[in-house]
Formats: structure tokens, sequence, C-alpha cells
């Protein structure tokens, strides 16, 4: 499958050299022929074959690796269950081959689909999954003992009334330790970071309120568990405290619990400086503008935070958020690294103007990756960037790749979000894998690492096919990649 | 009807087995989103003979193979033609099906000429049955059906505090209210000409497919008392009045629906 992927990425590259040259004025030199793909580079789009036709929207992509099963992967978008409205069960994404081809497989317990999907692995072939599902918005804590199956998934818990749920696993004393980050607006005072915490693989969850200080009646809705091997957990949150409107005046706050978050009164273990509350303050008073509606492009902002720690070195932690710095920005990602279990932040590691959905993950060599997605340009020359960087010295210099560039105006927002309100990036092996949303007009242009589509397109002039080879209208589709960590 | 299916579906219905009631092919209709005529080439595979009902999405056409997960194990036999009824259930390459039942297609009907035609009638019959059936529950359900005009949008007009407060977070639905001006008063009863019809206005994912409301909007409207925003009362003309909703995708039709509509009322 690997040989076949390969000759499809330099099929699309000697499509790309074919492209005519520009109607009138001067003849134009031949172009010189594009770079070839990086090497080990894989970009995927994930729509099946079977599913050609389809326009949707598939934004806020998700992804899961199996630690012991390199063959197998789990993911997500706001795809929607083929059959229709009427539906009621929503789709994951399954790969039994390293990614390289995806189905669709409708076994979430959701009406045609979610409002918001995380999942993380249990034991292979075991999935968790968190969900806000259709049509009430209410939380469910889902697992499944088989990710392949056909089985709908077995709801462990439900409540209402949170938001973003964002689900991180691991295996500990012989069963798997839940850590779900959401926003609880049950949560009293005021104070709802929270973190619900299995620690016997979904049969029961405890509500973890992790805000130790005064807000303006919530927290942002963004709460990102990291687990370390060793059971360290971190938990980054925004400390909302104070808004005009929608300008939000807050803090980036990081906690941490060095058992697990065993202990009856866990995430403690890390106080800042400055009031000896838990939870560090690695950045304050900063300006986050939370609109629901096109602001970044056609993309909607307010709540962008990534958080990875290095699962085999506790003391490393990486953090990324967004906030308005104010230059003529609209929001501008920050990227910091403690080496120190928290204690102490560098300054900025990297400082993106109009960028959104940064995702952070650690390698096993400490390598760090960063996948983000940055609006370019103005008007009808507008571009979102989805770019990838890794970098092993705490990106004094970094590793760049454009996974895809695709015009930001087209196709037109069907609702929000665009892209996504987050994406992933993980690491396995020597290996950084990660999903994105983006533009899917098939032109290699548009893909510099290279790329291969399941669904049918026809590479030279362009266009999405369906099963009977009428064009499709250009939509956002998931794209899965992998790419070798540096060597 | 079509005239060319006018007869052969009377034969159709005294040979397909084993069923012919149209309200069990409704049943299995209303769960099925992939319908097909097909023959099983071996078990669990059928390869399609005519397309019945199929997602837009969903490539699948004659020729092409199924693998089909049967609702009872070893009722799909080598050689067997039916329609079958199912659901979709895995997309890749290729498509993978849970059976809801099937209608043979025995030999003799077969061999009638223009059967498939015909079949596809009867399917497209049976899924109009559905589509009135739950036309008509929300019909029922409804406390008042209008057939009117929005004037206005504008924000809510609570007499109490919502139930909830505003929070920030992107499923906020983001509450509008339609002033609609009501034509005709199909079902129910109005305090006036006007009523108060709340729909969420947000963009988020979670309110996709919820009907929305723009202003000079005609429709025939199915409402409920308001229980979502949990203030059930606006203002309007300075008077307190009940707020209504609408959003289930069949509570905002066509105004010209509004004939269908009736006939639904009347009917048994």
């Amino acid at each position: 499958m690997r040989v076949t992927t390969l000759i499809a990425a330099v099929a699309f590259v000697v499509a790309a050299c074919r492209r005519p040259p520009p109607p009138g004025g001067e003849p134009s030199p031949p172009p010189s022929p594009p770079p070839p793909p990086p090497e080990g580079v894989r970009v995927v789009d994930m729509i099946p074959a079977s599913l050609s036709g389809e326009t949707w929207q598939d934004a806020e992509p998700f992804l899961t690796v199996f630690a012991t099963n390199p063959n197998l992967l789990a993911a997500s978008a706001f795809t929607p269950n083929p059959g229709g409205p009427a539906s009621t069960t929503a789709p994951i994404y399954v790969s039994a081959d390293s990614g390289n081809t995806w189905s669709l497989r409708n076994t979430l317990p959701s009406n045609a689909q979610t409002a918001d999907i995380t999942h993380a692995a249990g034991e292979s072939p075991a999935l968790y999954a968190t969900i806000l599902s259709a049509p009430s918005i209410a939380l469910k804590d889902l697992e499944t003992n088989d990710v392949l199956s056909a089985t709908t998934m077995t709801q462990d818990a439900m409540r209402p009334n949170v938001d973003q749920p964002f689900v991180r696993a691991i295996r500990a004393a012989n069963t798997d330790r839940l850590y779900v980050g959401i926003n609880d607006f049950d949560a009293p005072n005021g104070r709802t970071a929270t973190v619900d915490v299995s620690l016997n693989g979904g049969t029961t969850f405890t509500s973890r309120r992790i805000e130790s200080r005064n807000t303006l009646g919530q927290n942002g809705p963004s709460i990102r568990p990291a687990v370390a091997q060793n059971g360290t957990v971190y938990v980054a949150y925004f400390g909302w405290r104070s808004n005009a409107g929608d300008t939000i005046t807050g803090d980036i706050v990081v906690a941490r619990d060095d058992n697990g978050a065993t202990g009856t009164t866990p995430f403690r273990d890390l106080r800042d400086p400055s009031d000896n509350q838990p939870g560090r303050l690695v950045a304050t008073s900063r300006t986050i503008v939370f609109s629901n509606g096109p602001t970044l492009g056609q993309e909607r902002i307010g709540s962008t935070l990534s958080l990875a720690v290095d699962a085999t070195h506790s003391d490393t932690v990486y953090i990324a958020w967004a906030d308005r710095v104010g230059s003529g920005d609209v929001q501008t990602v920050h990227v910091r690294r403690s080496l120190d279990r928290g204690a102490t932040w560098s300054n900025d590691l990297r400082t993106l103007p109009n960028t959104t959905n940064p995702s952070l993950a650690v390698a096993d060599d400490g390598t760090v990756g960063l996948l983000y997605q940055q609006l370019t340009g103005t008007g009808n020359a507008s571009r979102w960037v989805n770019r990838f960087e890794q970098s092993r010295d705490g990106f004094a210099t970094h590793k760049d790749l454009v996974l895809a560039t695709v015009p930001a105006n087209a196709p037109a927002s069907q609702f929000l979000p665009y892209l996504g309100d987050y994406n992933m990036l993980l690491t396995r092996g020597t290996a950084f894998l990660g999903i994105f949303s983006a533009a899917n007009t098939p032109d290699p242009a548009n893909f510099p690492s290279g790329v291969v589509f399941q669904r049918r397109v026809n590479q030279a002039t362009h266009q999405l096919l369906d099963g009977s080879g009428s064009p499709v209208d250009v939509s956002i589709d998931p794209f899965f990649f992998s790419v070798p960590v540096m060597p | 009807m079509r005239t060319r299916s006018l007869i052969v579906p009377l034969v159709l219905t005294s040979l397909v087995v084993p069923l012919s009631a149209q309200t069990s092919r409704a049943a299995l209709v209303r769960q099925s989103d992939i319908i097909f005529a097909g023959t099983v080439t071996r078990p669990g595979v059928v390869r399609v003979d005519q397309v019945f009902e199929k997602p837009a999405a969903v490539s699948l056409a004659k020729g092409d193979s199924v693998t089909v997960l049967p609702a009872r194990a070893g009722s799909l036999n080598p050689g067997m033609r039916a329609t079958f009824y199912t659901t979709g259930w895995i997309y890749g390459r290729g498509i993978t099906v849970r059976e809801v039942g099937h209608e043979t297609i025995g030999p003799q009907l077969a061999a009638v000429a223009g059967s498939s035609t015909a079949q596809q009638d009867l399917v497209a019959r049976a899924r109009q049955q559905v589509n009135d059936a739950d036309l008509k529950a929300r019909i029922q359900a409804a406390v008042m059906v209008v057939v009117g005009r929005v004037e206005q949008i504008r924000p809510p007009a609570y007499t109490s505090a919502p139930a909830r407060p505003k929070r920030f977070t992107e499923h906020d639905p983001d509450w509008q209210e339609a002033i609609i001006h009501v034509d005709e008063l199909l079902k129910g009863a109005t305090g006036g000409e006007r009523v108060v019809v709340r729909f969420p206005g947000s963009r988020d994912v979670a309110f996709v497919g919820k009907p929305r409301f723009a202003a000079g909007q005609e429709g025939t409207f199915l409402l409920q008392k308001d229980t979502a925003t949990g203030s059930p009362l606006s203002v309007m003309a300075g008077q307190s009045v009940q707020a209504y909703t609408a959003l289930h995708r069949l509570d905002v039709l066509a105004k010209q629906d509004a004939q269908h509509v009736r006939t639904l009322m009347r009917g048994p």
C-alpha cells in the first residue's frame, strides 16, 4: 500500500507539471519542476471512495493512535452519517493500514453527527470517546472494546451543560485512566474549568475543579489535559477574569498533578509564586476576542489552546494559545516551553500572527512538533496555510513543511467552525501523525508535500468527481498526515 | 404514479414474497437509507441490479458489489434476487450495509417486463407514506399550525430571565425571534394576527438543520410552545404573549405545502 501511495503522490506531481501556461501575454518560460514531496511524508484525503459525492464541511478533525497496534488509527470530524438527518448514529473514521486508507463507520450514539468529539486509545483496539451529542448537546462519555466493531459505542456517562470535552487516556495499574477536560457550567462560583477523572476505565467519573481564582463567571471553553507515562497530568486552561462584551481579559494557566489525579485534592502540585494558588500563570492579562462569527477568514475565534508533555520526560511541557496582540492581528498564536515541570516558562518560542488550531506533540527523542493553520493574504488572495514544524532546540531552529495551502474564501462556510476549533497532532515511534481540515480541490499546487485522494478525482482538471463521474463541488475534507521525526 | 407502472405493481403485489402489505414495506423503508434490488453472488455479498434509494453522496450503481450484514444469519443465499432494505454501516472503497429486511424477487416476478421500475415505484410510494406519517405526527404534536409571512427578525424579548444565564460557548443558540403575520390558521388559536417564533440564530454546528427564519419568508409553520429558552413569554405591542418554537426540520414548510398539511389533517 505504501508503494501505491508513493506512486500516486508522484503521479500528482507529474500532473502539476502539465499545467497550461496562462492565456495571452509573453510565453512563460517552462516552469521548473516542483521539488519532489519530502521523503516519508504522507498526506491523505480521508473521504473514502464510496463517498466521492460528499460536499460536507468536515471540520474539527481529531486523531487517535494505538500504541500497541501501529496499523490501527481512529479519527473524527464533523462528518455526518451519510444516511441523513434522521440517522440515530454518527460516524468515526477508522484505518487499519496505518492511515493509508480510511473507512467511515456509524458507531457513535448521536443523531447524524456530533457537536464536539475527541477520543483516546485504551488497550488496543479499545477506544474512549467524549462527544457533545445531537440533538441535546449533552456530554456523553463513550467506549468500545473494539473500534472496528459494528456495535454502537457504549455510554459510560452523560450529563448536560458542559462544553468542549477533551479526553486523554493512559494505562496504569491494569486499567485505563481517563482525563476529560470540560468547561462545566454547573460548577460552583463560576470556576468552570474541570477535569472529569476516571480511574477505572470509564466506570465512574469524578469532577475535579481546577480553577482556583475568581473568574468573570466562567473559564474559557478549552480545558486541555496532557498525561506523561509516569502519571504526571498537566492541564492548561484559560482563566477568564473580566470582559467588555466579547473582549475577554484572561490568564493562561497550567495546573499539574504528580500522581495521576488519584488523590482527594488533585491538580494542586503546581502553584504560582504570585499568590501561591494552584495553577501556574504562564501569561497574564491577555486579550482574547470571543467571536462566534466569521472573524479569521471564515473561521470563528475565541478559545485556541494546546498542551503537550514529553511522555517519557515529564519535566518538559509545551503550551500554545492564541490571543490578540494588538498589532493589527486578528489573533496570534504563542508557543512556550517549561523544562522544570511548569514552574518557569520561556518567552515565546514561536509567535504566529493570524493563526489558529496549533497542536503540539513531543516525540520519544524530545523533538517537538507543531501543527497550525495560518491565514495569509487578503480577499481573493487569502489562503489557509497548513504548516507542520519540528524542532529539537526549542524552536531556535526548526524544520518547516507546508502540508496544504488552499484558498481561504472558498468553499463558502456551511456552519461554524469552518475548519475547527481544534485539530490534532500525535507522535508514535519515529513519526508525527496528525490531522487537519482543508479545502479539497485536487490541485497538486495546493499540496506541496504531496497528497493521495481516496475519493474520486480528476487530477488533470483538478476536479472532484462523484461515483458516476460527474463534477462535485469543493468542500472541506479531513486530511491525515504522517511526517518522520527529523533525524 | 406513472402510467407504465399502473399494472405491474398489481402483478408484483401478488408475486412478491414474503412481504405484501404496504405497511410492512413502509416499516422497512422507514429504517432504511439505502434500498436496492440485487442478486446474492456469495454469502454476504450482493451485486446491485438497480438502486432505488441512496444518499446523494454515496457512490452506488448497477453492477457494484455491496457487502450485506444480514438481518438473519443464513437468510441470503447465492442466486437469490431481492429488494434489499438497508442502512449504511461502513463506507470505504466499497460499502457495507446492515440489512433491515428484504423482499424476495422470485423467478416469475423477475420475468415480468418492467418489474424493476414497478418495484422502484412501490418503494417510492412507501417512502411517501413514511414521509406523510412523519409530517402528520408533527402536525398532531403542534399546538398551532399557521400559514404566514415573517415580518421581522429581532432579539428575544424575554419577560423573565432565561433559565440559564448567557454563556460564552460556541454552542450558544443565540436565540432570535421571528414575528410572523398569520394569513391563515390551520390549527390552534392565536392571540392575534401575529405570533412570535423563537429560533437559534447561531451558525454553530450544533444547530445545523434547525430551521432559521428571514424577514419576508413565507411558509407553513408547525409551532410548539417555547420550552427551550427557559422564558416562555415574549412581548408584542406592549403585551405579554406566548412565544413558540419550530425546531424540527419538518416544522417549516413552503407556503404551498399548506394544502398537503390540510389533507393530512383531514385524513384518518
